[in-house]
């Protein structure tokens, strides 16, 4: 008996023994669990204008794209801003996270949690309802839709997707875009004031404008930019905002637009869209005058213009260094010019007598 | 011949005063001055219109407000509906837009006026009147107006002013409103846009297949090598607007004890405390893959993209596109590495993927 139970102690003390010992080696190596489908489809926007004291019901589709497991969902919604100049939302996850001026929490009512079986699509209702006597604005939240994360494993994966849900409260409201920055801009600079160059050695693809909102309502201007070039030749960017981006409340928003536009149609989970690239504009090199002319403004309020100019110089290496030997071309042969002329003028001894006036 | 040459430099050099007076030369400039303004217009003020219905499609009244500017009795008001609000631009008309049934029901401050001309997107309002123009705000109530059917764009009304009945001659003011119609709620027969993603150990390039794995154990931390791993996601939007993907959740962790992560894209340092992901293929160590799929419009953030160079800041923005994108997979890499001194634990993270449209 004292045997057993000698080794049923020194079984334990294994056994404990390697619980706290065995971490101090490595990283735990525990069964995971798969925890359904990861693979979902959403709406990625939402739209509505809403007069106070009404309300707006709505279907979000969701497809579950998992041919196999189901699609285990919890919906929260939470408040967004701007991340920087460009148009990636900023979720504001943290619970304890205070509610934003512009939140449309209080009023957008959706279930907590989905399950969809594999393959399929789900219609989940929601509604957005505004109280009477409510202020004009923009009002803007985000619906996350998270799958749960696996347990096991040390680097555990989730999935989550966003639908953001803007509501405009029509009424007289404050409209204040400033123009702040305007001229040829470098896209991969993602909306940083950096991308602006005013002397570039690469052609410029595009003409950025940056907008500071002040107002209590969000904005997508519209206008168009022209471009003038040396000797007359101009071209026109006839939609200078084709994707109806928004500047969001506060935001200094970075817009660009391509100086030619290249439109394809493709398909896209079996839906057509049409994506916009910029095409090559052939500039020439030289100088480049831009000039702005945007419009704004919501429904019923007054309709307000951003106009601005700048300009920028277009110098490719090769043009700079042709330039400079053409300009040395010239000079030379101006030079020759001039003496020739004076010799005619004052005779063979102009050399000579110049140089004795410098004496 | 030189005579000929010196005579001539003469005449222009030593005697111009006598040629280009500066009184002449003052009173040539001076001409500009009273020259240039003379054609030019003044903008109309205070511009608005206000669609009672703003649904795309929908049957309704607008009202185009504004304050005529300049002191001249004014005969007839120019009414065009185009796409861009630029006044010397080509017209193109807001698809589905039709005035061509509208009936001026109302009108204050400056009045008398009957429609004289109507198309599917021009009026032509007419009187016949002596007395300059009030400096208060007019409006225009025009009922049984169809709206564009095109929600994604905002549509314009250039307005021009003429002393003229019929608005032909030169015009007096101009200016030009903005409004655009809202798709509240989304019609069954249309696509509407969708932003597809999914995530695991493995997935297909279209979402339609994932191995269900969502976790990754990357076995024993070793302070003279480097542990990997990496997990894949696919992602396409039919949006205009494009997607961003946000990477969230702490780094490394054991209790209280973290594995920093770098805050800027750094070369993995076996013997360091160091955890980091990227979305390439690197050789140093050897792990991942450059993203897959023909269209160019997804991509990896800049501080994500450099081979053998890895980062992670929760919140960051991995992958993006500005656009519509067809569907890419991108392949998430992930190093450890640990210093001898690290803590004993067991360390773990769980990363969520989170994939929004942009606004």
């Amino acid at each position: 008996m004292k045997r057993l139970k000698s080794f049923a102690l020194a079984a334990l003390a294994v056994v404990v023994a390697v619980g706290v010992i065995a971490p101090s080696f490595g990283i735990s190596n525990a069964n995971a669990q798969s925890t359904g489908s990861a693979a979902l489809s959403i709406v990625p926007k939402k739209n509505y204008v809403i007069e106070p004291g009404k309300s707006v019901s709505d279907t979000l589709i969701i497809r579950n794209l998992d041919a196999s497991q189901d699609l285990n969902l919890s919906l929260r919604v939470v408040d967004f801003t701007f991340t920087d100049n460009g148009g990636t939302p900023k979720l504001f996850l943290d619970p304890s996270a205070p509610q934003t001026t512009w939140s449309l929490k209080p009023y957008l009512k959706l279930p907590k949690t989905v399950k969809i079986g594999p393959g399929s699509s789900k219609k989940v209702d929601m509604s957005v309802a505004i109280p009477a006597n409510h202020g004009a604005g923009s009002y803007y939240s985000a619906i996350v839709y998270s799958t749960s994360a696996a347990d096991g494993g040390n680097v555990g994966l989730s999935a989550s997707g966003v639908t953001l849900v803007f509501t405009t409260i029509p009424g007289k409201v404050n409209e204040d875009l400033k123009l702040k920055k305007l001229g040829a801009y470098d896209t991969e600079a993602k909306g940083d004031l950096s991308g602006y160059k005013y002397i570039s050695d690469k052609q410029p693809m595009s003409i950025g404008y940056t907008l500071q909102n002040n107002g209590n309502v969000t904005e997508a201007p519209a206008g168009s930019i022209k471009l003038k070039g040396w000797f007359g030749k101009s071209y026109n960017i006839d939609n200078v905002n084709p994707s109806g981006s928004l500047a969001l409340i506060g935001q200094t928003r970075t817009y660009t637009a391509c100086i030619k536009l290249a439109t394809t149609d493709v398909s896209v989970g079996g839906s057509t869209a049409t994506t916009n690239t910029c095409a090559n504009p052939g500039l020439w090199p030289g100088h480049y005058k831009v000039s702005l002319d945007v419009f704004y403004g919501q429904n019923g309020n007054n309709t307000q213009e951003v106009t601005g100019t700048a300009a920028f110089w277009y110098l490719p290496l090769w043009f700079v260094v042709t330039f400079f030997v053409i300009l040395l071309i010239l000079a030379l042969v101006i030079w020759r010019l001039v003496v020739k002329v004076r010799k005619a003028m004052y005779g063979p001894k102009y050399r000579k007598s110049s140089v004795n006036r410098r004496r | 011949m030189h005579h000929h040459l010196i005579r001539l430099h003469t005449s222009f050099f030593a005697n111009w005063r006598h040629l280009w007076s500066p009184e002449l030369v003052a009173l040539f400039l001076a001409l500009f001055v009273f020259v240039l303004p003379a054609g030019a217009s003044t903008r109309l003020e205070e511009r608005s219109l206000l669609m009672q219905n703003n649904e795309p499609g929908a049957t309704t009244s607008y009202r185009v407000s504004f304050k005529y500017m300049t002191p001249t009795p004014i005969n007839s008001v120019d009414m065009l509906f185009c796409m861009s609000p630029i006044p010397y631009e080509a017209c193109v008309p807001p698809p589905g837009l039709n005035v061509s049934g509208a009936v001026l029901s109302d009108q204050q401050g400056e009045s008398g006026y009957s429609i004289s001309t109507k198309t599917t997107n021009h009026i032509v309002l007419s009187r016949a009147s002596n007395s300059l123009p009030t400096t208060a705000l007019s409006s225009y109530n025009f009922e049984n107006i169809k709206n564009p059917t095109a929600s994604a764009q905002a549509f314009s009304v250039r307005l021009r002013t003429h002393t003229s009945s019929d608005a032909t001659g030169t015009q007096v003011d101009f200016g030009s409103v903005r409004a655009q119609v809202n798709q509240g709620i989304v019609i069954q027969t249309q696509v509407p846009p969708m932003l597809v993603f999914c995530l695991a150990q493995q997935v297909d390039y279209g979402c339609t297949k994932t191995n269900d794995t969502f976790y990754t154990d990357m076995g024993e931390l070793n302070s003279e090598s480097t542990l990997t791993a990496k997990s894949q996601m696919a992602v396409g939007t039919n949006a205009s607007g494009g997607f961003a993907i946000t990477a969230v959740g702490i780094p490394f962790s054991a209790g209280t004890n973290v594995i920093d992560s770098p805050l800027v894209p750094t070369e993995s340092k076996p013997g360091t405390n160091q955890f980091g992901i990227n979305l390439v293929e690197n050789t140093a160590p050897n792990v991942g893959n450059n993203p897959e799929g023909e269209y160019a419009n997804a991509i990896a953030s800049s501080d994500y993209n450099q081979q053998n160079k890895y980062k992670y800041v929760s919140g960051d923005v991995v992958a993006y596109s500005p656009n519509v994108s067809l569907m890419k997979k991108f392949t998430v890499s992930y190093i450890l590495n640990s210093s001898p001194t690290l803590h004993a634990g067991v360390y773990s993270t769980t990363l969520t993927y989170i994939a929004s449209g942009r606004f």
